[in-house]
């Protein structure tokens, strides 16, 4: 079988974990048989033998480049302006807002599905949606759409983005089946958007399960002087909840002050969280290490002593799963995705900044537990493998194309 | 004639509140959750009764007084036995009824339904004692048969219970133990010359305990014509079927709505209509047969799960950590000597805590097979060891306490001793009366 997907990112251009979920369950699934035919919004470099379209909507249309420095995600906002790596690495806003590259997305995406000959369509997150729908409408291909966030995780709250909002709701009603990475998410799109729970199947990421190397550990002075070090690492927005990790912080150094708290990631609460900090008085027991990727990152991820997750709204989150590859203990949010999978995670209502820092406190002080839950959850990392995730998917596809439904 | 040997379980542990690092050193109360979660012992205590220990002691009841031969045995844990009086003593009553008939024995066991045996023999024989002590207030009898904490066993204990004059103990009927030999009758424990084991028939225990109401049983719903016909087929092969199980199987661990209680009813009487198999208490049963062979069992046999172990308390890090961190304190407590520290400690050696902590599942995939009040079993452990370190410091502060006032009374023994000596010299006498008074 062929499978028109789009996606909006690829590695190894630097991307959230929208890209990585796509890289790792299409590689999975052209390992089960499946001929992935991958299209990007634009050109960009690729290690991967699948096939990849570009519908190079950027270079058609040609828009004022702005060199920017804040690197909000593309995707925030259905208003805001377009954000793109260029090949060099630097970060350009185009003059374009989200929305705009969306509808062109899906121009284009209808010209290829006329090119292109396939037999299903796959399209990830709402600014693949239209693509998806465009395709459909011209092919009469059966649609699946897969929900990686929905504009109500991206708000943290019910003040949603209208725009994505709308989008939504008719992608999901055109779809011939959704899938969403967690039963957390499908609860928000059954609640939220009116979705017929029947259409929508739940298929959890996966991730890389082999062993990470090594590296040169990092915060070696502080190491040194016996402190503990906690890890926050991911975007500083509202829906990640790194207000409450502050405020937990603030309750364990109470109790304990050899603790300290590392908060790494840009993001537009930055300003907040930092003045938040000040106004606590944590400067002296909170880091701020900047946006890491690639090794240094990994570095951080191997240094620390537990990562905390405190996501008031979290459709998967990879960081929890990346950070046991690396040999470090999770504590995550339970309105995240990714609880729904570890059962060798600490795990905390986000609100509950007692029990946040209750537990931080537990496994600086006993050993045995941060020894355990890393034996254990790395034990468990093994069976949250993408190919587990691509055997759902292909039951799906074959479901999607069964011509004629036997009856056992 | 065929022997059933019936024995039901009774117990509930002192369940560990929230307890958070934040409460080490200010709050010494670590059982006394009050919120609607199941860590709230007394809303457990109240509920169980309601469930379970009051209709089926009605159940109970009402065979005894129906049927004269009928008879079983009780367990009760101490800890079971307090909260009873705190939160449902009408249950106590009602068991105080039902032995009273003195058709219902009641067996030995360590008070806090701990795991001391392997741990700390000293400190097993004084839960032993403060058990039978408590056995006798309250019901007037002193056991005879001894059980341990989940049926746990092995030789050591065994001899244990011989050297303590107990007539026999309770194990559980293993085949790999017993290889081609049957649980259905009694054996005399390597290393033991008089005491003999009684081996719980785990299969048809299991069909009441366990398979009752699963629906997906080939044998659902099982009826006590059907259950009497299996226990009939054991005629010529085995002269005593132990039935162990947990009192709270009836209408705890099998609702009501599975038919449970009609089953219990209905049985003794289908199983002793033909006169070809009659009832007996665990002494009497001894008492009538004799041992058929050995049994030898070096390693600790218990009642639990496939492996019929310790490794559902003690087999993960966490949970030998927190059983190491208990017993490691036990010479502390015992020195500082305050009561409410010691009841504190061993309320803390339940196996339930341990048992909460338990991460097997992970690997069967089982997780119904735990029931637990915590959210995970990382929880479980993060809330007993904040309540172990407060019970250290405490410990550690008594102490203190006792070495001050240890060095007090040694100051007040030397002026004691001073003044004798200075007796015979009048005015030195009166200047230390002066400075002492």
């Amino acid at each position: 079988m062929r499978i028109l997907t789009f996606g909006w990112e690829f590695p190894p251009v630097n991307v959230g974990g929208l890209g990585k979920a796509c890289q790792g369950l299409t590689a999975e699934l052209m390992m089960q048989g499946a001929e992935v035919v991958f299209v990007l919004p634009r050109t960009q470099s690729v290690d991967s033998s699948m096939r990849f379209i570009f519908a190079d909507i950027g270079s058609q249309h040609p828009a004022k480049l702005y060199e920017i420095d804040s690197p909000l995600r593309p995707y925030q906002h259905a208003q805001s302006l377009l954000e793109v790596v260029t090949p060099d690495g630097r970060r350009v806003r185009l003059s374009r807002t989200v929305i705009e590259e969306v509808h062109r997305y899906a121009a284009k995406a209808a010209d290829i599905a006329k090119q292109e000959t396939f037999d299903l369509i796959h399209a990830h997150d709402w600014v693949s949606y239209l693509a998806g729908i465009a395709a459909k409408r011209v092919s009469g291909k059966k649609l699946i759409l897969h929900v990686h966030a929905t504009s109500y995780d991206q708000a943290a709250s019910d003040c949603v983005d209208s725009d994505i909002c709308a989008i939504e709701y008719a992608a999901f009603r055109e779809a011939d089946c959704i899938v969403t990475v967690s039963q957390f998410t499908k609860n928000v799109i059954v609640d939220k958007h009116n979705v017929d729970p029947e259409k929508v199947e739940v298929v959890h990421n996966g991730n890389e399960v082999h062993a990470p190397p090594q590296h040169e550990p990092t915060l070696v002075a502080h190491r040194l002087e016996g402190k503990k070090i906690i890890l926050y690492h991911g975007r500083i927005t509202v829906q990640k909840g790194v207000d409450y990790f502050v405020r937990a912080a603030r309750r364990v150094v109470d109790t304990n002050p050899n603790v300290l708290f590392v908060i790494s990631g840009y993001g537009d609460m930055k300003p907040q969280i930092m003045h938040l900090v000040g106004e606590l008085g944590l400067s002296n027991h909170v880091l701020f290490a900047g946006e890491l990727w690639g090794v240094e990152r990994d570095r951080l991820y191997q240094s620390v002593d537990l990562l905390v997750m405190p996501s008031v709204s979290e459709p998967f989150g990879l960081v929890p799963l990346e950070a046991i590859q690396h040999g470090t203990p999770v504590l995550i949010s339970k309105q995240s995705g990714v609880s729904e999978v570890l059962a060798h995670a600490l795990k905390v209502d986000f609100w509950d900044i007692e029990e946040m820092a209750n537990k931080m406190l537990a496994v600086v002080t006993y050993g045995v537990l941060n020894q355990q839950l890393v034996s254990e959850s790395q034990k468990e990392l093994q069976t949250l493998s993408w190919r587990r995730a691509a055997d759902k998917v292909m039951t799906l596809y074959r479901r999607l194309l069964a011509w004629v439904t036997l009856r056992r | 004639m065929l022997t059933i040997c019936p024995y039901f379980h009774v117990h509930q542990p002192h369940r560990v509140k929230r307890y958070r690092v934040f409460d080490i050193g200010n709050d010494s109360e670590y059982f006394n959750a009050s919120d609607e979660t199941d860590l709230n012992n007394g809303r457990i205590v109240r509920k169980v009764a309601e469930k379970s220990y009051i209709p089926t002691n009605k159940v109970l009841k009402e065979l005894l007084d129906t049927h004269p031969e009928f008879r079983f045995a009780l367990s009760f844990s101490g800890t079971v036995l307090d909260q009873f009086e705190m939160y449902a003593p009408e249950v106590l009553e009602s068991f105080q009824e039902i032995v009273a008939t003195g058709r219902v024995e009641i067996l030995a066991d360590t008070y806090y339904h701990s795991l001391a045996f392997f741990y700390s023999v000293p400190e097993f024989e004084r839960q032993v004692a403060k058990h039978q002590q408590r056995i006798h207030e309250l019901f007037g009898v002193t056991p005879r048969v001894f059980r341990n904490t989940e049926l746990s066993y092995n030789n050591d204990l065994a001899k244990w219970c011989e050297d303590n004059g107990y007539l026999g103990i309770m194990a559980e009927g293993w085949d790999p133990i017993l290889e081609w030999r049957s649980p259905n009758f009694l054996y005399t424990p390597t290393g033991c010359s008089n005491i003999k084991v009684l081996l719980k028939n785990y299969r048809l225990s299991d069909d009441i305990a366990f398979r009752f109401g699963n629906r997906e049983w080939a044998s659902f719903p099982l009826a006590a014509e059907t259950y009497t016909e299996w226990v009939r087929s054991h005629h010529g092969n085995g002269n005593t079927i132990n039935l162990f199980m947990d009192y709270e199987t009836f209408g705890e661990h099998q609702w009501e709505d599975t038919g449970i209680f009609q089953f219990l009813g209905a049985l003794p009487g289908m199983l002793m209509q033909e006169g070809d198999i009659t009832f007996k208490t665990p002494s009497e049963t001894i008492n009538e047969y004799d041992s058929v062979g050995e049994l030898d069992v070096p390693h600790i046999l218990t009642w639990a799960d496939t492996d019929r172990d310790l490794t559902a308390w003690i087999g993960n890090d966490i949970q030998k950590d927190a059983i190491h961190k208990t017993y490691e304190l036990e010479k502390d407590v015992m020195r500082a000597g305050d009561p409410a520290l010691i009841e504190a400690w061993r309320k803390l050696q339940t196996s339930d805590h341990f048992y909460y902590m338990c991460t097997k599942w992970s690997n069967d995939g089982d997780v119904h097979a735990y029931f637990s009040p915590y959210e995970s079993p990382y929880d479980a452990y993060i809330a007993f060891m904040n309540a172990m370190s407060d019970l250290q410091l405490r410990v550690t502060e008594a102490l203190k306490r006792r070495h001050v006032e240890a060095e007090q009374s040694l100051w007040e023994q030397f002026v004691v001793w001073l003044k004798k000596r200075c007796a015979r010299l009048p005015f030195i006498n009166r200047r230390i009366h002066t400075h002492t008074s």
